[in-house]
């Protein structure tokens, strides 16, 4: 990747966390009556109210809100959460590496296993474990990852005692989150997977590998997975966003302290800041996700990385 | 997901509109696409129907009756055949409700989606430009934004939710897909249109592609939509399930579940069963989905690694009608045994590519010699099954290609009959190939020096370090200026005649003592040509290598072989020393072939081609192959298969021109 091509990344990267953290500032504005009504329970005196709105600033004119909002923002600073006088940031920042850690996870596992089913269905289409592998990813498509995630918690949870419901306390604790998120991305990609290597293998290069010599396995294993990870690997990233949205609701379930969650929370209680806050970084942590994804893609395919296509 | 649906559509434009016909058809014929079908009907029907098939009203409460057991479990009732929730609500009535509810939310926020893609796809498919610029580059930036997360807070702080916003937060992010898709086809219908019409598209036109136009994409359109319901009545639920869907009390399966959830230690059913119905609906719809997609698209179900393994040939599949259909007249041909015996002695061999309706018999039987430290030029146009019979020799032939009867030779052992694994250890070692097209037979993302490498030490078992210094000297010894800079370079990073002095010295690395070389020069300019062809040559000599030269072009083989084979349409006509067969060519077809080289060195350097067409390979055939096109076709050649005639010193011609008795009674 060139200079050039960085810097216009990069500044496409921040042009899309902009328009998010505009979109949500004016969206929650919009979409609901005034945050000092909603703070206060119902019945509280007016005085009381016009002070909760001078105190968490929104009694100021909507444009002027935003400027602020996005000139605190620039300096690292997200604001004060409604209720009460936390940080947003840092409270954004703590739960931050909760959620990074299950995503990194799934992503992990679901890749892995994307790869190896894809590859052993394709070693021969229609054959019994290609009819499995597909089956396999037909069920897991059609599977809710809320229901699987609230199965596996009666099962594993309530029945067996293996793993813990909720919290995170121990290694044991990654178990079930990671399964639902990796059910949830793994049938996609094993179908990518699979597909990739039944077009390579038609490609005429595995044939010429093979003229020179080399084993099937070898030319399978090195040749087919080096090509057909390449799909994977961007597929990964026009999955994020269902990645994300899958990390919201395991995090309900498994009350698991992230930004999904957090920003759940602060919905019910119209805490703005905060909600912004882990939009905000939800958001970076996308952008930065696609754009290693893209790096990662560079460094694998020699063609993009001499600026090829 | 559905970008993945949206890329595999976009690639696979169904070649006519006539394939829509059948499809209903083959849908039927497809039993995973016809449970998808009764499955995705069921649920329709269940959705649609709710109100009169519930046995309850979904929302009324009976506190008195809460928690009741599905009528399986003990104390269940037939009153409420899945039991009652935690309200005394009838599960039954909810779960039809529930569907209904689900399905509505996910088919409107389809229809919205596919409308908008529909649209704004039509529209930069259309008008192309700036205004195709800006829809694209809108649907990139959507892609790059979790939109998820704010449509979660859309729904999560908007005053009164109601199944409009659902609708529309749901619905409006789909249209990128259909824009994407729909773009395409209309690029590509305009692209014909600009082919056919070989000029601006005109007002008169623009009638004319939509008729073009929307047929393909009410091809696509569907299997996309179809799939995108599915997702999006997951979406729906776990919506309702994060309590952000409909409102209550309008049941959803998602909401259901969430309450189900709170009583799951008593009543574990609760959660499970709109969970399953979810499973059920989208399970359905997918495998419609994925039934129709297969339909429009077959070649998805193609190929894969045991598929491009040769059938072995055992005694089952080992028909021998071969020996039987075969020439009496030609028994020129024994195998030879002992101390002078051929290198390569290929018999009889034929070729085959079946297939459902006929089969292509790309080469009907022919024997030649390799002798070992010899070149032997393959010649003949494309069609004529020499670039095949190099492929069967490595048993490398694409599926469905198979070797029908006949034996390859290699030292006295049949490489037709050979296992695979045999067959692999042979590869490289014994029989090397160098392909057509340089640069496909390179793994384009490994470089040049991993895979000379990794051949070599796969072939000789030498040590990393030797096979670097094998590789670098075969890479000096084709001509490559600096084999360490070229051996850390990719295939994409080098010239055509760079990769192709790469695939000779990958070949020669190993030194096989069989090389097949199947136009080692195409496509490249006449200089470089010859100087690839004249090293390849030296080098196959001093290797003592016997090479095998495939080529289009008599010229080449008449200057680097030692012996010539005319193949016409799978068959030989004429076979020879090259001097003799080059001096005093025997049949009309090599006649003519060595006619049409050009004498002058013009700018187009192809051959002057032959009027007529090549038989059809599927046929049957009586007679001479060349019989349509032969300037001196005799009645007798298109009866009788012309045997091939010995013309003396190794020299034969398969052509009725040299029956013996015809070639006595003219020269008395
Ligand atoms: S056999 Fe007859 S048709 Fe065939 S090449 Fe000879 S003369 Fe021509």
């Amino acid at each position: 990747m060139t200079g050039r091509v960085l810097v216009t990344r990069l500044g496409h990267m921040v042009l899309v966390v902009l328009a998010v953290m505009t979109i949500a500032f004016f969206v929650l504005r919009l979409a609901t009556g005034d945050p000092a009504r909603l703070v206060n329970p119902p019945g509280t005196p007016e005085n009381i109210i016009a002070q909760t709105r001078a105190q968490i600033g929104t009694d100021r004119s909507l444009p002027v809100q935003y400027l602020t909002y996005l000139g605190d923002a620039v300096r690292g600073d997200l604001g004060t959460s409604f209720r009460g006088a936390q940080s947003v940031g840092r409270t954004v920042m703590a739960a931050l590496p909760n959620t990074l850690s299950l995503a990194g996870l799934a992503i992990l596992f679901s890749a892995a296993i994307a790869l190896v089913l894809g590859a052993l269905a394709a070693w021969r289409p229609g054959g019994l474990f290609d009819r499995l592998v597909l089956g396999y990813a037909a069920l897991a498509q059609a599977t809710a990852p809320f229901w699987l995630a609230v199965m596996l918690i009666l099962v594993f949870s309530l029945r067996l005692r293996m793993f813990p419901a909720i919290d995170m306390s121990s290694w044991r604790s990654f178990v079930l989150p990671v399964t639902t998120l990796v059910v949830a991305l793994s049938p996609v990609l094993t179908r990518t997977a699979r597909q990739s290597f039944l077009e390579t293998l038609n490609e005429p290069y595995i044939k010429a590998a093979r003229a020179r010599g080399l084993p099937n396995w070898r030319v399978f294993a090195v040749h087919g997975v080096k090509s057909a990870s390449m799909p994977i690997i961007t597929l990964i990233g026009l999955q994020l966003g269902f990645l994300l949205a899958g990390a919201v609701v395991v995090e309900a379930i498994f009350n698991w302290p992230g930004i999904g969650k957090l920003i759940l929370d602060s919905l019910a209680s119209r805490d703005f800041p905060m909600i912004q806050g882990g939009i905000l970084v939800a958001a970076v942590v996308f952008v930065v996700m696609n754009f290693v994804v893209d790096l990662l893609y560079t460094l694998l395919d020699p063609r993009v990385r001499a600026g090829q296509t | 997901m559905s970008d993945v649906v949206a890329a595999a559509a976009e690639q696979s434009a169904p070649k006519s509109t006539r394939a829509g016909r059948d499809v209903g058809r083959r849908i039927l014929r497809s039993p995973l696409a016809m449970l998808g079908l009764v499955g995705t009907l069921l649920v329709l029907a269940a959705a649609v129907l709710a109100p009169w098939l519930s046995p309850h009203d979904p929302t009324s409460q009976n506190l008195a009756h809460i928690l009741a057991p599905p009528i399986w479990a003990e104390g269940g009732t037939a009153e409420h055949l899945l039991g009652t929730d935690g309200l005394g609500r009838d599960v039954a009535s909810r779960l039809l409700h529930g569907a209904r509810n689900s399905l509505f939310v996910a088919v409107a926020a389809m229809l919205i989606g596919s409308g908008l893609g529909l649209v704004t796809g039509l529209v930069a498919g259309f008008f192309g430009g700036r205004v195709e610029a800006l829809i694209m580059r809108l649907g990139d930036v959507q892609l790059a934004f979790p939109f998820i997360l704010l449509a979660i807070a859309i729904l999560g702080v908007v005053a009164d939710r109601s199944a409009l916003h659902l609708i529309l937060v749901l619905g409006i992010p789909g249209w990128i897909i259909y824009a994407r898709v729909v773009r395409s086809r209309v690029l590509a219908e305009r692209e014909k249109e600009y082919v056919q019409a070989a000029r601006a598209v005109g007002a008169g036109s623009w009638r004319r592609l939509f008729r073009y136009v929307f047929p393909s994409v009410w091809q696509v359109v569907p299997v996309i939509a179809l799939l995108d319901v599915g997702f999006l009545i997951i979406m729906e639920s776990t919506l309702a399930f994060l309590g952000l869907g409909l409102p209550p009390p309008s049941p959803t399966w998602g909401g259901i579940l969430a309450e189900g959830r709170r009583n799951m230690v008593v009543s574990p059913w609760l959660p499970v069963l709109p969970g399953l119905a979810i499973l059920v609906t989208v399970l359905s719809i997918n495998l419609f989905g994925d039934g129709l997609a297969a339909v429009i698209d077959p070649r998805l179900r193609r190929g894969g690694m045991r598929r491009i393994l040769p059938p072995s040939l055992t005694a089952a599949s080992w028909h021998d009608p071969g020996t039987a259909a075969r020439d009496e007249s030609s028994p020129a041909w024994p195998v030879a045994t002992g101390e002078g015996a051929p290198l390569l002695q290929v018999r009889d061999l034929r070729i085959d590519f079946p297939a459902t309706e006929s089969t292509v018999h790309a080469v009907r039987g022919i024997d030649f010699d390799l002798r070992r430290g010899e070149t032997l030029g393959v010649v003949g146009e494309s069609g004529s099954g020499k670039s095949v019979t190099a492929t069967a020799i490595l048993q490398l032939l694409d599926p469905p290609g198979r070797v029908s009867t006949g034996q390859i030779l290699l030292d006295g052992e049949d490489l037709a009959r050979a296992s695979n694994r045999r067959m692999a250890q042979l590869r490289g070692r014994q029989l090397g190939m160098i392909f057509q097209n340089p640069a496909a037979s390179l793994n384009p993302v490994l470089t040049i020096g991993y895979q000379m490498r990794e051949a070599l030490r796969q072939v000789t078992g030498c040590t990393r370090k030797e096979a670097a210094e094998r590789s670098h000297r075969a890479l000096l010894d084709v001509g490559i200026p600096d084999p360490a800079r070229v051996a850390r370079q990719y295939p994409f990073e080098l010239s055509g005649g760079m990769n192709q002095r790469v695939m000779i010295a990958m070949a020669l690395a190993a030194s096989p003592r069989v090389l097949l070389a199947d136009e080692p020069t195409t496509a490249l300019d006449t200089t470089t040509q010859a100087q690839i062809l004249r090293r390849l040559v030296d080098l196959t000599e001093e290797h003592e290598i016997s090479l095998v030269l495939i080529t289009h072009d008599i010229a080449v083989v008449a200057e680097y072989a030692d012996t010539v084979m005319v193949l016409y349409a799978g068959e030989v006509c004429e076979y020879g020393p090259v001097r003799q067969v080059v001096d005093d060519p025997r049949h009309p077809y090599t006649r003519a072939l060595l006619e049409s080289v050009p004498r002058v060195e013009t700018a187009d350097e192809r051959l002057v081609p032959i009027p007529g067409d090549l038989p059809d390979p599927r046929a049957q055939r009586t007679g001479c192959p060349f019989a349509a096109r032969c300037p001196e076709v005799m009645d007798v050649c298109r009866e009788v298969k012309p045997p091939r005639f010995d013309i003396g010193g190794r020299h034969d011609a398969a052509c009725h021109l040299w029956a013996p008795d015809r070639v006595a009674g003219s020269k008395p």
